[in-house]
């Protein structure tokens, strides 16, 4: 298994009151799946998402990613996992401003240099993100600011970004909620042609035009899977 | 992330604010040309006082006579006469240390050469005085030991009194009346400028101290006002100065547990006492000046921390993607330390450039030492790391959900 969440519980604390957001989810996900969460908004979505993008620990309960216990790694070791396996993409693409596309695509690789011994040249790691920037059709806007860039190839640069490191796992929240439909049709295209390559795509919406994408469905209500 | 990266990033971080951070560097540059120019002026005037002392001589000792008392009463230093030309012969042929050694008689009055006069100081010595006191002549000949033993009216005179008696004309074997008594010019001294408080030591004549004493002062022959020893190196000058007090000790017959009938004073002693002096006040002008650097810094923390909260997002995509809290926190780090840096630098154009225009001014060395520029530069980076440390902490701590969250 990719993914296997047992009885995740993760509790706000506000104050003197508790918020629970997620009561007890189990969940596997495969290498290769294409799942699309879907929920209402605080349903507890989002947490789940942070959770299994480990920008978040559970309160209570397990993960395995790719068989290997996560809770209660320190926050460097968290780091080093989104670096490796986790692609995220955002609902407001999150690019650096005033930094190019080349730039914001390169960015993870600036982070994980030295840890395998897998450093990257610049050149190389220019080299890299520019082949990136190519498969997603952005060949001539390498050199473009975000602000040059149109929604949908803004949210390419990030996919690009977000497939650099070779990560097992895409997560995206949301990826469309800024972008009209037919660049929102593109960008659901782009991520079943990296399903089919093989990379797992977590999909994380409230429509069920983009949800009718992926192959599994997992709906949640009020921090449970129904 | 390497550390050349790092740097590149910070580096455009800052160019993206250009006006932000230029005005945030002003403090440091301020601050970093307040120190380095007080303490290049500082170390030059000290540097030009040592200098005027030492032209006084290599390694001086001069000895006084003991101060006189009568009936309880003390009179100052140099109101008896206890020191003979015999002294000088003594101390010169029993002490190891002693390079030269010229007894001083003092005198002073009108000097007339023609239709101009001159007031100066008449220096009654022995043919030892120019290597005593590291001094040459620029033309003509100094007096012997025949000429001092003969008490001749001869003399040699120095730069200022030549100029305001003779003007370009030769001196040499013209005949002046000191005190109406006529003397004979055999010699001019080099020019030696001024000692230290600024007196001439070119507004001088030079005689054999047996003619000064006989014929410009009324006392006694056989007694001088001062003993001029020169030591063999600035390390022998303890050595000298007691072997100096053991021989005048004896040869004056002080028995044990009796004061001393002279006393000896040193250069060296001067310096060190005037160079404590200028030093302190070099410190305290240092402080005052790190005070402004101090306030260069605290403008450092607050720009810093402006410039972490409107990069909240970026901070959190950084972590998203794999950024640890130690690569955000060297980020912002090293964008203050830049800061710090580029201002330190042009802090050091600044304050060295301030200090050689000074020090030109003044006629005085110029020293921006290289020691005192990476001492300068080296707390400039300090007070980046100190300053902009606070605020890197602040962003490697933030929540990147947080972080990616906020508007």
């Amino acid at each position: 298994m990719l993914i296997t969440l047992n009885k995740i519980t993760k509790t706000y604390q506000v104050g003197e009151i508790e918020i629970p957001a997620l009561r007890g989810v189990s969940l596997s996900i495969d290498r290769g799946e294409f799942v699309a969460i879907m929920g209402a908004s605080g349903s507890g979505k989002t947490t789940l998402m942070n959770i299994i993008g480990v920008l978040d620990q559970p309160t209570a309960g397990q993960y395995l990613l790719e068989d290997k216990e996560i809770t209660g790694l320190s926050r460097n070791a968290l780091a080093q996992i989104r670096n490796k396996k986790i692609g995220f993409v955002f609902q407001s693409f999150n690019l650096l401003p005033r930094t190019s596309a080349l730039e914001n695509v390169e960015l993870p690789l600036f982070y994980n240099s030295g840890i395998n011994g897998d450093s990257l040249s610049g050149r190389q790691k220019k080299q890299k993100a520019l082949e990136m920037l190519k498969r997603l059709g952005l060949s001539d806007r390498a050199y473009h600011h975000p602000s040059q860039l149109s929604g949908g190839q803004q949210q390419r640069v990030a996919i690009a970004r977000a497939l650099i490191n070779q990560p097992p796992i895409i997560l995206a929240d949301e990826p469309t909620g800024n972008l009209d439909t037919k660049s929102s049709q593109e960008i659901m295209a782009v991520f079943d042609q990296f399903n089919k390559e093989g990379i797992t795509i977590i999909l994380i919406t409230h429509e069920s035009d983009i949800a009718k994408y992926a192959r599994r469905l997992i709906h949640i209500r009020d921090g449970q899977l129904l | 992330m390497s550390l050349f990266l790092t740097l590149k990033v910070a580096l455009r971080a800052l160019i993206r604010n250009k006006v932000r951070s230029i005005l945030t560097m002003l403090g440091i540059i301020i601050g970093i040309a307040a120190v380095i120019a007080v303490v290049a002026v500082g170390q030059g005037a000290t540097v030009m006082i040592q200098e005027q002392i030492s032209s006084m001589g290599d390694n001086i000792l001069m000895i006084f006579p003991g101060s006189a008392s009568s009936g309880g009463l003390h009179f100052g230093a140099g109101t008896r006469s206890t020191l003979t030309p015999q002294d000088a012969e003594a101390i010169m042929n029993e002490c190891l240390y002693v390079k030269a050694v010229s007894p001083m008689v003092r005198a002073g009055g009108q000097v007339i050469y023609q239709d101009k006069n001159w007031s100066t100081s008449v220096n009654g010595v022995s043919p030892s005085y120019l290597e005593v006191r590291n001094w040459e002549l620029k033309e003509g000949a100094f007096f012997t030991d025949s000429e001092v033993k003969a008490a001749s009216k001869v003399c040699v005179i120095g730069a200022t009194v030549a100029k305001e008696l003779f003007d370009t004309e030769s001196p040499v074997e013209k005949t002046i009346r000191i005190r109406n008594m006529p003397f004979k010019i055999i010699g001019v001294l080099v020019k030696k400028g001024s000692a230290a408080f600024g007196q001439d030591q070119d507004d001088t004549i030079i005689a054999p101290w047996s003619s000064v004493s006989r014929f410009l002062q009324r006392g006694s022959f056989n007694s001088v006002n001062q003993l001029l020893v020169s030591a063999t190196s600035i390390k022998t000058i303890e050595l000298a100065k007691t072997d100096i007090t053991s021989i005048l000790r004896q040869r004056h017959k002080l028995s044990e547990g009796t004061d001393d009938d002279f006393s000896i004073i040193d250069t060296a002693e001067i310096t060190k006492a005037i160079t404590a002096t200028a030093t302190t006040m070099t410190m305290l002008l240092a402080i005052i000046a790190s005070i402004s650097l101090l306030v260069g810094g605290i403008g450092i923390m607050n720009i810093m921390l402006v410039s972490v909260t409107e990069r909240t997002r970026e901070i959190g995509l950084r972590m998203a993607v794999g950024a640890r809290s130690k690569d955000i926190l060297l980020q912002f780090l090293v964008e203050a330390m830049v800061l710090a840096g580029i201002g330190g630098v042009f802090g050091i154009i600044i304050g060295g450039s301030t200090a050689e225009i000074v020090a030109r001014y003044n006629d005085w060395p110029v020293l921006v030492s290289a020691q005192s520029t990476v001492i300068a530069f080296l707390f400039s980076a300090a007070v980046g790391i100190f300053f902009g440390f606070f605020p890197a902490w602040r962003a490697s701590r933030l929540n990147p959900i947080e972080a990616l969250r906020y508007e």
